[in-house]
């Protein structure tokens, strides 16, 4: 091959290659953004077309500043925010810290939802029919929360029709995450179920002890292990 | 006393939750600090858990069987009893704890204990706020349950409740204090 046939043909392979990886870059900031703001529900989906932020962190945006937030809640290691029976109305923002919502079942618990720094938490059966309901928040380790109640929190959300749009918009992600969160419990094989939940929300490993995750996977710890480790 | 049901339960589950989250505490100091006790007479931490379990023991199946036992509606009022009223309110912790006298059936001291104990209390409690749930469609006045140091009286569901929930607050605080009063200074906020 010529010389300068061989510097064109590098020109367009560095070309292809850089416009590969920028669009590989931008999916993965778009990712991180999504993962960031929604691991409420640990699921990350298509933004609606025009939308450029997540919703949720629009909404948290607006009560920042807006200085909606009630008070800051500390837990330590293992307590509790919620137990079952009880009615609990508020939205928490996680500032540090991690949570997982479960149901205890005879005596055997079965997880949820997790909740990590910069998620949106909340009992939301309860949040949404202000009546008792059977989950339990646990902290995982030390946690500090923001607090904000449904009525403040509702008012915000009726004050502009641009407030409503969004969460509107948060509520029909919330849709798709419990529908994808539907087809991870119907999965058969734990290998897949483990490969859905790796593959929305890496980061979740990064923040949770396995053992929880074993739980929301509906497997035992060993098997996780064991599939981790091929 | 007078107090619509649903408050009521509502209480007695934010007291419960409440008693657990002091009870995971506990789990993190050293067995030396949960079995130190301030004075020869005195129960450790772990003793005021155990004595709990002991009340726990005979009042969650005691409770649990009288509701399963009855099959009337749930009341939207409850009315305290005048007895149980005022073993409910006796129960509660005051600003200074005053002295109370323990049965001897129900006084852990000098048992071998371990932190199974605080695990075995967790366990209870969630037992309790399973019994609370049911409890919301049971009449809390009609159904009458017995009580560990007598054959011949009875109290209304509601202040079972009241007193067994009440009287874990009670000792929780007694433990805290106790861990306050623990000599190292082991950085312990309660």
């Amino acid at each position: 091959m010529d010389s300068i046939g061989h510097s064109k043909y590098n020109a367009i392979y560095t070309h292809v290659t850089n416009t590969f990886l920028k669009s590989i870059k931008n999916s993965l900031d778009k990712l991180a953004i999504i993962e960031k703001y929604t691991g409420f529900f640990p699921y990350t989906h298509k933004l609606p077309s025009g939308e450029k932020m997540n919703p949720i962190l629009i909404l948290i945006e607006e009560i920042n500043s807006q200085n909606l937030w009630n008070k800051e809640l500390k837990l330590g290691r293992n307590e509790y925010l919620k137990v079952k029976g009880s009615i609990d109305t508020n939205l928490y923002l996680v500032v540090n810290g991690s949570l997982r919502v479960f149901v205890l079942d005879e005596y055997e618990e079965h997880t949820i939802r997790f909740g990590y720094k910069d998620n949106l938490m909340a009992g939301l059966d309860s949040f949404i029919n202000e009546k008792p309901s059977d989950l339990y928040i646990q902290a995982l380790k030390k946690t500090t929360l923001k607090v904000i109640g449904k009525t403040e929190f509702m008012n915000l959300v009726s004050s502009s029709s641009k407030n409503t749009k969004t969460w509107l918009a948060v509520l029909e992600n919330f849709v798709l995450q419990q529908m994808e969160r539907e087809r991870d419990i119907l999965t058969t094989s734990p290998l897949e179920r483990y490969n859905r939940v790796l593959k929305r929300s890496p980061q979740l490993f990064q923040e949770i002890p396995h053992k929880y995750i074993a739980s929301y996977l509906r497997m035992t710890p060993e098997t996780l292990s064991r599939i981790k480790k091929p | 006393m007078k107090i619509s049901s649903k408050e009521l339960i509502q209480d007695l589950i934010e007291r419960t939750r409440k008693n657990i989250n002091e009870a995971e505490k506990f789990n993190h100091l050293t067995m030396e600090m949960l079995n130190w006790r301030p004075a020869a007479e005195s129960w450790s931490i772990l003793e005021c858990l155990e004595h709990l379990n002991l009340y726990g023991d005979f009042y969650l199946p005691e409770i649990e069987n009288s509701m399963l036992k009855s099959d009337g509606k749930s009341n939207p009022v409850f009315k305290s009893g005048v007895l149980g009223n005022y073993f409910a309110k006796s129960m509660l912790p005051k600003e200074k704890l005053n002295k109370m006298k323990t049965f001897r059936d129900k006084n852990p001291i000098n048992s071998t204990l371990d932190k199974n104990c605080i695990d075995r209390f967790i366990l209870q409690q969630q037992k309790t706020l399973e019994l609370l749930d049911i409890a919301r469609n049971k009449n809390l006045g009609k159904i009458k349950t017995s009580i560990s140091i007598s054959k011949w009286i009875k109290l209304k569901l509601g202040d079972t409740f009241r007193v067994v929930i009440y009287h874990n607050e009670r000792h929780i605080v007694q433990a805290n204090k106790t861990a306050r009063r623990f000599p190292v200074n082991t950085g312990f906020s309660a």
